[in-house]
């Protein structure tokens, strides 16, 4: 009941001194903003990341082989192997070439020719959007048939009429059948420079062996990816002879462990960034110390008067006190306001949108508590301590 | 029993080389219902003296007994709590809070005793109607005369029923009409039951009390009771 009262005088304070109290507040309302806007850019990258690797299909596996690709160690057979284990949904061997496509003399482009199945496009989350994707019939009979990457027909200049039309891959003509929906994406393999011919074709025409580049293996659903990796890495050590004690010539990648990572790194990021911003919250915290030190000094003589009608020094202590933890919790509702304002326009101009994270704001404001606390209890200490005989007295 | 006692009480401030008695040897009581003028010249330890009576303060040397109690053994806390419960205090200067109006200043001393803030304000502002404030309750110092000042101060210090109402130099600042008037009020409350302690430096004043001590450099000189 007390304390409400200290909460009505400290208010009633803070609005007598109003252009003071605000420039008080000003540094622990730029802290608590930038902690509150770089946090949720973070979020927002990490909910961009996230995003954009589960749209290349999160109950992938990419089986490859170690070493180099001229002479892999992953086989077609190697593929007809896992197709026949159990809880697997899709199973898409991929032979790669480079090559150039063309549509005339004049008008080519080089790019990758990946030999793959019919289900590729379930395994790699690919939807076509013109024509349709390779069947099983051109794969079993070898069809000159190629659906286009969207990066390599807007090379070409090819838009939608192209489909049934024919364009030359290495010099031989092969239908398209088919264009992809671009699917964007950064990093040394982008995605939608490829075009994709039945394998059979591709081991008919291009290149000679078994050996494939990968191996895409989509889980089927409610099937653990932990315990398909290792039946599928039991599988292929057998089927290499790779002993118990020797490394295995291929590696299964999982498309959650890079999710993962990536969620690690931002996560990190963001804690770095609120980190720095926090050292502004730090600084604004020294300010609202400093003005109570000032306030301390001017008000001595109404501490000494205070005393003098029986304050005790916690009396004074609380109001001081809750002066500075006033001051700071106001500074932090307007820095949460202000933040959520920025990260709502840079959400807007980055495209994520705007993200209301509860938490961030229930964390910042136990922060500008904890800064009023910590920087208000010594000048409100000092109040307290005065002797009251000494502070009647003070001019 | 007596109000209050000092037996023999010295107060020195350890200035680092040099030991200053302000106050050397005091020896008086109060009673009950008595008002007293301590009168003296400046630097006779009247402000000293106030000081240790009001418990804002306590002796280095004697004892000081106030209600019974020995002031001298008690902590911080107990000293609070006998300024919250038993004096009120008149100052020289007024000493209102500044920016707070007459009812909030008469109110606070009860804020501290932790009474809710219904009664507070009730009890305030029946003190400063009593004292002939009830227009003034929401002005602010500055916007009082210095007569009024006092009066409100007067309110405060009277709105707990303190055993002891200690003023120092109530009249000192104020022009002598409405120094007389407050003089009044004194010996109204006085007549009303009070105990009242004048410390002052002015003859006239303490002609108000029935009974004066003279303080001379920190000693008592001698003790006259009115006719």
């Amino acid at each position: 009941m007390k304390t409400l009262e200290l909460v009505r005088l400290a208010l009633s304070r803070l609005r007598r001194s109003r252009v003071r109290a605000a420039l008080t507040m000003l540094g622990v309302i730029i802290g608590v903003a930038s902690v509150v806007g770089l946090v949720s850019v973070g979020r927002g990258t990490t909910a961009r990341i996230t995003e954009q690797l589960s749209s290349l299909g999160t109950n992938l596996l990419t089986i490859s082989p170690t070493g180099r690709t001229a002479d892999s160690t992953l086989t077609l057979d190697d593929a007809t192997a896992i197709a026949a284990l159990q809880g697997l949904a899709a199973v898409a061997p991929e032979i790669e070439t480079a090559g150039t496509v063309a549509t005339s003399a004049t008008n080519t482009t080089s790019t990758s020719i990946v030999g793959t199945s019919a289900q590729y496009a379930h395994v790699r989350a690919y939807d076509v959007w013109q024509g349709t994707f390779l069947s099983d019939v051109e794969a079993d009979h070898s069809l000159r048939s190629v659906v286009l990457g969207a990066s390599v027909a807007s090379n070409l200049g090819l838009g939608a009429e192209a489909v049934g039309s024919d364009v030359l891959i290495n010099g031989l003509p092969f239908e398209i059948v088919g264009i992809l929906q671009p699917k964007g994406g950064a990093g040394f393999n982008n995605p939608d420079d490829e075009v994709l011919v039945p394998l059979s074709t591709v081991t008919q025409y291009f290149v000679g062996g078994s050996g494939v580049r990968a191996i895409g293996v989509s889980v089927a659903d409610g099937v653990d990816m932990q315990s398909m990796k290792d039946a599928i890495a039991e599988l292929l050590r057998v089927r290499h002879g790779i002993g118990a004690s020797d490394t295995d010539d291929f590696q299964i990648f999982d498309q959650t462990q890079l999710l993962q990572a990536a969620t690690t790194i931002s996560g990190t990021l963001s804690l770095l960034l609120g980190g720095i911003a926090s050292i502004a919250l730090v600084v604004g915290g020294i300010g609202i110390m400093n003005i109570m030190l000032v306030s301390v000094r001017e008000r001595t003589r109404e501490i000494g008067i205070r005393k003098a009608l029986g304050a005790r020094g916690r009396d004074i202590l609380s109001q001081f006190l809750i002066e500075a933890v006033t001051l700071s919790l106001v500074g932090g509702a307007i820095g949460i306001g202000a933040g959520l304002i920025v990260s709502a326009l840079i959400g807007r101009l980055a495209g994520w949108g705007f993200i209301f994270d509860p938490a961030t704001v229930a964390v910042a404001t136990l922060f500008s508590l904890a800064v009023g606390v910590v920087f208000g209890v010594w000048p409100a200490r000092q109040a307290a301590r005065l002797d009251p005989v000494a502070a009647l007295r003070y001019e | 029993m007596s109000l209050l006692t000092l037996d023999h009480v010295g107060r020195s401030y350890d200035m680092g080389h040099v030991v200053v008695p302000a106050l050397r040897d005091v020896s008086m009581s109060v009673e009950r219902g008595e008002m007293v003028a301590i009168l003296g010249p400046s630097g006779s330890g009247k402000t000293t003296m106030m000081s240790i009576i009001g418990c804002l303060d306590r002796p280095t040397s004697g004892r000081y007994e106030l209600d019974g109690q020995d002031v001298g053994s008690l902590g911080d806390r107990a000293l609070a709590s006998i300024r919250s419960r038993t004096i009120g205090f008149v100052f020289q200067s007024y000493n209102l809070l500044p920016g707070t109006s007459a009812l909030d200043n008469v109110a606070t001393p009860l804020l501290y005793q932790g009474v809710g803030r219904r009664e507070r304000v009730a009890r305030a502002a029946a003190a400063l109607e009593r004292l002939g404030l009830g227009e003034r309750l929401r002005h602010e110092p500055t916007e009082l005369s210095g007569g009024e000042q006092q009066r409100v101060a007067l309110a405060r210090a009277l709105v707990t029923n303190p055993a002891l109402v200690l003023a120092d130099e109530p009249t000192g600042n104020l022009p002598r009409h409405q120094g007389e008037e407050v003089l009044r009020l004194f010996r109204e409350l006085h007549e009303a039951g009070n105990t009242i302690l004048l410390i002052t430096h002015n003859p006239e004043v303490a002609a108000a009390a029935e009974r004066r001590i003279h303080l001379l450099d920190g000693v008592v000189a001698r003790e006259e009771r009115a006719a």
